[in-house]
Parts: structure tokens; C-alpha cells; sequence
């Protein structure tokens, strides 16, 4: 497996105008391409602002973030929306799918974004959705899908603009423990065969033991970070 | 890049029929703004086109003396208006191209079937070119008829229609009063009526000197009409007119005149300008209407910004940019406004047909005034849509992820 770092942040510090104290404080972290991270910590341990930043939905109040090589932490809104459009893909604990938008347009939305025209970006869809088992379900609105399916809607519009980082925030976390199951072997399915690197903010111990390596905040701090099964109470 | 412009369009026009009801009621707060802005806007153009048709059917040239004889409130006494005023006029003005005498008093008048009491005139064969009257059928008395004091008649179609129920009257004979038979020589084309009643039609000429024999004049003409050489002259030829008359009538420096001018081009400019002034401030009172459409379309398009927070968190979180967010809602006041001020032109199209038939007006709205009011109309509701689609833009993605 190759081993640049795709993700390498230093001394990333985020403060919030009405929190006395920072969200994150100091944290560094490298992902390698192709890894399977889980981020994990209590709640208010900053995991999900950590995710934010990752994911360029936000910047750092301080501290630098390379990208695949590149500084992504002084981007303007509209550079950040490039970089997430063409290098990450989202998958969400309540799956945020557009409730009046088919499955199909769900999934085709990144490539609308990036201009890829209709036909093109519907054949890609609709490997996507066969890819993840829906292919059935393509005019089907969110409203008349199971948790998993929504799930792996959410997965497979993460997926289609072929991003190289994956941010996922308790992706089983609304899920039952079968299904939940599912959504994760889906997960490293994808990331077998597509050479993902996944980044998996979870307190789930069982989602931790899927990833390669345990990264746990707490208090805004990276408190332990290996590839061991971290004690986590 | 012009196919992903048609297909933002295209996903707008579905977001507004999936909200039908409140769609609509933002397409009518346009709609009824453009419409009252169209409305407006051939009202005024109605109601001087007919100022303007009211002013041709009294002549464009002309203007008119009046003599104040039967004057009670004028003091002195005044000179009758005569035909030595007629060759004064004819021979000292250069701004004038005719001058008429005119007599008008009712008289009954007789048919072999009816009678009725009717304006008759005594007057010269130039009337008819001063008040630029065609002829339906027949001819005006000539110059010969005026010296003969021929009993001879030319009427209006009113005329024609009450005494001779509609039948061709040429070269009948009809008295007027008591002992003037005449016989009919021609027909005036209609005019119609004057938007104060009055029936142009109900109308009688006779040669001014059969007038003088047989009916009578003994304060002279009741005045003179006066065509200007062209309508630039109009004040001139009043300022040269005046002393010509004065002379005329040997009227002394302390003497006020014994007889007075009126226009209908000066009545009708004055009407026109009436008519500008109130077409404006109802344009203006239209354009407030188009502007509260325009609040409707910011207020719904706020309203939708709010309720789809979450959407255009998901949107972004997924790569859209902050141009392309608001070129979504954008598109969407696009599609509201453009079919809203649609249907305004049409609601105004036929506000403005129904006033001008009950109004007897010609003329409604052109084409290029119906796709203004529509390309105003619109720029209206994309202006107010702007803010809430740079609200939609300036977003942050998290916050509005979070959004439930």
C-alpha cells in the first residue's frame, strides 16, 4: 500500500467566537493514502470539528492542513467548495440525502456540481446505485427507503465524483447493529477496490475495529493515536 | 455551459410546481403589478389618442373669433362681426389661409315625413376645408350659390337619418322655420359624437347670404373661423388677428376688444398635458404595485432560503459552489417572475382592451409595450430575488448542515 500522507495537519487550533475554551487544541494528524482511520473520543471531544476542518466544510483558526500535497487552511469558501467537490466525499449519520430528489438524482449531484452532463453523469450514478445494491430503488424518494438503503444512497453520492478522502461521521450510528454491519463492509468494499482513504469519526468500538488505526481525542486533544484497539470507556 | 443553464432552469421550474399554491399566489402579486403597469399605460395612451381624435374633428388649424354682441357682461357696445371683418382678415394677415363666416341658430326643419329642430349654419363654401370635412355624397355650395343666395343645403348624416330615415336625401327639398325651402345638394360624412354629447352630425348648411335674406341677421355673424397656414403659426396668427380686427372695428386705444378668440389646438394641448400629468402619477401608482409584487417574490424566496437550509447545507457539503447555490435560487425568481409577469401581460392585455371598448377608445397596446412590461416585470422579480439567493450563497455549509 502506498504511504504518502493525503491528509497531514499540524497544530490545528479551532476556537469558536462564544467558547472560552478551543474546540481543538494543537492537534496534529497524518492519514496516508488508503488507510481506514476511525476518530473517536466523547462527545465535545472535538471529533466532529476535527471532521469539519478534514472535510474543508470549515477552516482552522490556526494551524496548517495539506491536502494530497496541497494548503487547503487559508481557502476562501469558493476554493474549499472546489476542493470538496473534486477530492472528499461525505457520509452522514442522518444520511442528509434532498428528500424530493430521487435516488438517482441524490447520487448524481456531485456530478452536476463538477458540470458533467446528464447522460454521463447518469451512467456513472447508476453504477454507483447497482454498486451498492439499489439498483431497484433508482425513483424512489428517501422517504420510502430503510435506514441501510438511505445509508448506502448517502454512500454511493459520496463515492460517484470519485473523491480520494472520505470523511464518514458515525455512519452506522442511526443504523441497527446488522445493518449497521452492512454499511461498514460496504465501506471497505469500496475502499478495496476504489483505494480510499476513509476517515470514520465513530464511538462505536465495533466500527473501530474495522479501521486500521485508532485516533482518540478528548478535550479538543489527540490523546492516543495507534494501531492498537484503544481502551475507550 | 449553456446546457447546465437550461437544466438550472429546468430543475427551478420543478421546484416551483412542487409548491403550487404558494408559487402561484407569488406570480400573482407580479402578475397584478404588470398588469396594472400595462393597464396604465394604454390608459394614457387611450386617453390622448382620443384628446388628439377630439381636436382633428374640430379642425387642427383653426381658430375661432367670437363676436360679443349678445355679450351681456361685455361693457361697451361692441361691433357686429361682418363681412368687412372677413376681407380685413383676408387681406392684411399673412399667417392666414381661409376665412370663414359662421352663423348658427336652431330652426325646425321639415321633411315631406319629419321635422326636427337642428342647428342650422350660415356659412361659406371654405368650411368645409377649414373643418376638413369630407363629403359622403353630392357637393358643398360654390361661390355662385353664395352670390345667387341659391336655396340650396348641404346636411349631416343625423340630419339624413331623422328626416329622411337613412335614404339618399340629394336633391330633396326640406324647409327650414316657416318659409325657407332649400334643396339638399350633399352629405357630410359622419363625425360622430363629442365626448361631451354634443351630435357633430346634427348639422345644416346654407350659403351665409341665403342666411342673411331669408332667416335674418341683424347683430351680424356670430363669428369667424380662421385657418392658420400651419400649426406652428397657431399664436402668431392670434397676435396678428387681434389689431386686424381692432382696426376693423375702429375700436380706440382705451377700448377693450369687442369680440374674442378660443382654440381647440390650445384646449387640446392643455388637455393633453392634463392627460400626461395623470397618466404619469398612475404609472407611478402602478410601478408601486409592481414593486410590492417584487417584496412578494423576495419574501417567499427568503421564506424558501430558511426552509431548505439544511438542502443547500447537503448542496454544499457535496462540492456546489456559492455561485452556483445561488444561481439555483436565482433561477428560481427567474421562473416565478417571468411567469408571473407573463400572466400579468395578459391580465393587462384584456384590462386594457375592456377599458378601451367601453371607452370607445382606438388602439391598445403594442407588442413592444407587452414585452417591456413582461422584461421589466421580470427584472423586478430577479432584482428581489438577488438577496435572498446571496443569503442562500453566504451560507456557511456546517451551520446550515445542522439546520433542522
Amino acid at each position: 500500500m502506498s504511504s504518502f500522507p493525503i491528509v497531514d495537519a499540524r497544530g490545528i487550533r479551532k476556537e469558536f467566537p462564544n467558547m472560552t475554551s478551543p474546540v481543538l487544541d494543537d492537534v496534529d494528524i497524518a492519514v496516508d493514502s488508503g488507510e481506514i482511520v476511525a476518530l473517536m473520543g466523547p462527545s465535545g471531544s472535538g471529533k466532529s470539528t476535527l471532521m469539519n476542518i478534514l472535510g474543508c466544510l470549515d477552516g482552522p483558526t490556526r494551524g496548517s492542513y495539506a491536502l494530497g500535497g496541497r494548503d487547503v487552511s487559508t481557502l476562501t469558501a469558493r476554493e474549499r467548495a472546489w476542493v470538496r467537490l473534486h477530492y472528499i466525499g461525505f457520509v452522514f449519520q442522518s444520511f442528509h440525502l434532498i428528500a424530493d430528489h430521487t435516488v438517482l438524482e441524490n447520487v448524481t449531484l456531485p456530478l452536476y456540481y463538477a458540470g458533467i452532463d446528464r447522460q454521463h453523469r447518469e451512467a456513472r450514478a447508476m453504477e454507483m446505485i447497482e454498486r451498492v445494491g439499489l439498483g431497484h430503488r433508482v425513483g424512489h424518494r428517501p422517504a420510502q427507503l430503510s435506514g441501510g438503503e438511505k445509508q448506502r444512497v448517502a454512500i454511493a453520492r459520496a463515492v460517484s465524483g470519485q473523491p480520494r478522502l472520505l470523511l464518514a461521521d458515525e455512519p452506522t450510528g442511526a443504523l441497527d447493529t446488522k445493518t449497521g454491519n452492512e454499511v461498514m463492509e460496504l465501506l471497505l468494499e469500496l475502499h478495496e477496490a476504489r483505494a480510499l482513504t476513509l476517515v470514520i469519526v465513530t464511538h462505536d468500538p465495533e466500527v473501530a475495529a474495522f479501521c486500521h488505526r485508532q485516533i482518540l481525542l478528548r478535550d479538543g486533544k489527540v490523546v492516543s493515536d495507534g494501531r492498537t484497539h484503544a481502551a475507550y470507556a | 455551459m449553456r446546457r447546465t443553464r437550461s437544466e438550472v432552469l429546468g430543475r427551478a421550474v420543478r421546484t416551483a410546481i412542487r409548491n403550487p399554491g404558494r408559487t402561484s399566489l407569488t406570480m400573482l402579486g407580479l402578475a397584478i403589478g404588470v398588469a396594472a403597469f400595462l393597464a396604465m399605460v394604454s390608459f394614457g395612451s387611450g386617453a390622448r389618442s382620443s384628446v388628439m381624435e377630439q381636436f382633428e374633428v374640430l379642425g387642427t388649424r383653426v381658430i375661432y373669433i367670437w363676436t360679443k354682441v349678445n355679450d351681456r357682461s361685455f361693457g361697451g357696445s361692441a361691433r357686429p362681426v361682418t363681412d368687412a371683418d372677413v376681407e380685413a382678415l383676408l387681406r392684411e394677415s399673412v399667417t392666414l389661409e381661409r376665412v370663414v363666416p359662421r352663423i348658427t341658430e336652431v330652426q325646425n326643419v321639415k321633411s315631406d315625413y319629419a321635422s326636427l329642430p337642428t342647428d342650422v349654419t350660415g356659412t361659406m363654401p371654405d368650411y368645409v376645408h377649414i373643418r376638413e370635412w369630407p363629403m359622403l355624397t353630392g357637393g358643398m355650395f360654390d361661390e355662385t350659390d353664395v352670390q345667387q343666395r341659391a336655396k340650396v343645403a348641404v346636411v349631416g348624416t343625423t340630419v339624413v337619418r331623422e328626416l329622411f330615415g337613412g335614404r339618399d336625401p340629394v336633391g330633396k327639398l326640406i324647409t327650414i322655420g316657416t318659409s325657407l325651402p332649400v334643396r339638399i345638394i350633399g352629405v357630410l360624412a359622419s363625425k360622430g359624437q363629442r365626448t361631451t354629447g354634443d351630435d357633430l352630425d346634427e348639422i345644416i348648411l346654407i350659403p351665409a347670404t341665403t342666411y342673411e335674406a331669408f332667416l335674418g341677421m341683424p347683430t351680424g355673424y356670430h363669428g369667424l373661423m380662421l385657418q392658420v397656414r400651419h400649426l406652428g403659426l397657431l399664436e402668431t396668427a392670434i397676435a396678428e388677428a387681434g389689431p386686424i380686427m381692432r382696426r376693423s372695428h375702429r375700436l380706440t386705444d382705451i377700448e377693450q376688444d369687442d369680440f374674442r378668440f378660443s382654440s381647440p389646438a390650445q384646449a387640446a394641448q392643455l388637455a393633453r398635458l392634463v392627460s400626461t400629468i395623470l397618466t404619469s402619477l398612475l404609472i407611478g401608482i402602478a410601478a408601486v404595485s409592481l414593486l410590492v409584487g417584487g417584496i412578494g417574490v423576495m419574501n417567499i424566496q427568503l421564506v424558501s432560503v430558511a426552509e431548505r437550509t439544511q438542502e443547500i447545507g447537503i448542496r454544499s457539503a457535496v462540492g456546489a459552489s456559492p455561485r452556483q447555490i445561488m444561481g439555483q435560487f436565482l433561477a428560481e425568481a427567474v421562473v416565478i417572475s417571468f411567469t408571473g409577469s407573463l400572466a400579468g401581460v395578459g391580465l393587462g392585455w384584456l384590462a386594457s382592451t375592456l377599458v378601451a371598448r367601453a371607452m370607445a377608445w382606438s388602439g391598445t397596446l403594442s407588442l413592444w409595450t407587452m414585452i417591456g412590461a413582461a422584461a421589466f416585470g421580470t427584472s423586478v422579480g430577479v432584482a428581489f430575488g438577488y438577496l435572498p439567493a446571496k443569503r442562500a450563497a453566504q451560507l456557511q455549509p456546517i451551520d446550515a448542515l445542522r439546520h433542522e
